[in-house]
């Protein structure tokens, strides 16, 4: 019994030690991926901004500029590339919409993002677009590879519609979250008029009058190692109209402002990365080390069994000789409770 | 002998559940019927 036991012990050992590296490096790798459906969205504002007024030309002061941020994914659209491609992936369709202090629209860029679900590196299936132009995306952008490192990424940016360095800048505590914290600067560079921009103006009379877009940013990001969420965002954004050929001339100053997320959404985000942490954490830590412990103390175990098992019939046959067990009549008599 | 069948046992099995979890995978969830939002949201 002791022994079939044991036996029990031993495969359960096994079972437990093997899944502990089954679990990291095999379903781990393949089981974290961002969802296809995922929808989120965040508000950045720039308080006492500068913004250009289309109807003057002028810029004025403003009391905040706010960016609403929406990320969704499109299924249908991801299941087509999963077919064309053969590779699981993510088709975001984002909307970043720029708001005046009164609510009006200062602009909005429409974006579709595909990439890798379980890698983050861009995927090229066609479709993908800023603003309605083609772009082939080259490095990460809006999150990070889960299990991120201590290195720099090469990050898209949307307005000059190319990839740079992201810098990793050191770790910090945000909220309570170790994050890493990573840092990109673009310098001064001419990037297109969006489509859409306000009082039904065009890029094109922009054009016309001589004018030209700018921009310079340095952009920040808070980002959960372990998921690679960014938990906070932050942007010192300029943009200028420079005149086209007259570099002597001076700009119109367009946008002007430190970009930061709101702080209801940056606890509604870290909340959400909080949560999706502990479900990596389980597949990378809580269970692989888990079970190896389990296991250990289940090999213990059933060493421990099966040495008891071996021990006791050796001690038998020491304690009476080495002779075969032989029933006395005496030996009989005391069993049936008899005395003398 | 046994020993080494028991422990087969136990690799075996890990091995099945594994590799069932993997090819069942997460669920691939349903496009959210939530807009791209065009105006400031009040809360998350």
């Amino acid at each position: 019994m002791r022994r079939r036991a044991s036996l029990v012990l031993l495969a359960l050992a096994v079972f437990c030690t093997a899944l502990s590296p089954l679990l990291r490096w095999y379903a781990f790798p393949q089981l974290a991926k961002v969802p296809a459906g995922q929808y989120q969205t965040a508000v950045l504002e720039a308080k006492d901004a500068t913004l250009i007024d289309y109807a003057t030309l002028q810029p004025r002061q403003v009391p905040k500029v706010t960016t609403v941020q929406t990320l969704k994914g499109n299924v249908e659209q991801a299941r087509k590339v999963k077919d064309a491609t053969g590779r699981d992936v993510v088709v975001w369709d984002t909307l970043s919409y720029v708001a005046g202090p009164d609510g009006a629209m200062v602009s909005q860029i429409p974006e579709r993002y595909v990439f890798d679900a379980h890698t983050q590196q861009p995927v090229h299936a066609g479709g993908e677009h800023v603003d309605g132009t083609p772009v082939r995306r080259d490095g990460i952008q809006y999150k990070w590879p889960f299990l991120v490192e201590k290195r720099d990424y090469r990050y898209f940016d949307p307005m000059t519609r190319t990839s740079a360095p992201i810098h990793y800048r050191g770790t910090r505590t945000f909220h309570g979250l170790k994050v890493y914290y990573f840092e990109q600067t673009i310098p001064w560079t001419k990037v297109p008029l969006p489509r859409q921009l306000p009082l039904g103006i065009t890029p094109d009379a922009v054009r016309q009058l001589g004018l030209e877009r700018w921009y310079a940013t340095r952009r920040m990001f808070w980002v959960d190692p372990t998921t690679g969420a960014p938990v906070n965002g932050e942007e010192i954004h300029r943009e200028e109209m420079r005149w086209t050929g007259h570099p002597e001339k001076k700009p119109i100053p367009a946008f002007s402002g430190h970009v930061k997320m709101r702080p209801d959404y940056v606890d509604s985000t870290v909340a959400l990365v909080a949560s999706q942490r502990r479900l990596v954490l389980l597949l990378t830590s809580y269970l692989p080390w888990g079970f190896l412990t389990l296991g250990g103390c289940l090999l213990a175990l059933s060493l421990l069994l099966e040495a008891r098992d071996r021990r006791a019939p050796a001690a038998h046959v020491a304690h009476d000789g080495g002779k075969p067990e032989r029933p006395t009549p005496s030996a009989g008599s005391l069993s049936r409770g008899g005395s003398p | 002998m046994r020993a080494l069948a028991a422990a087969a046992i136990g690799l075996a099995a890990a091995l099945a559940l594994v590799l069932t979890l993997t090819a069942v995978g997460p669920p691939e969830g349903v496009t959210s019927p939530e807009p791209l939002l065009s105006s400031v949201p009040a809360h998350p």
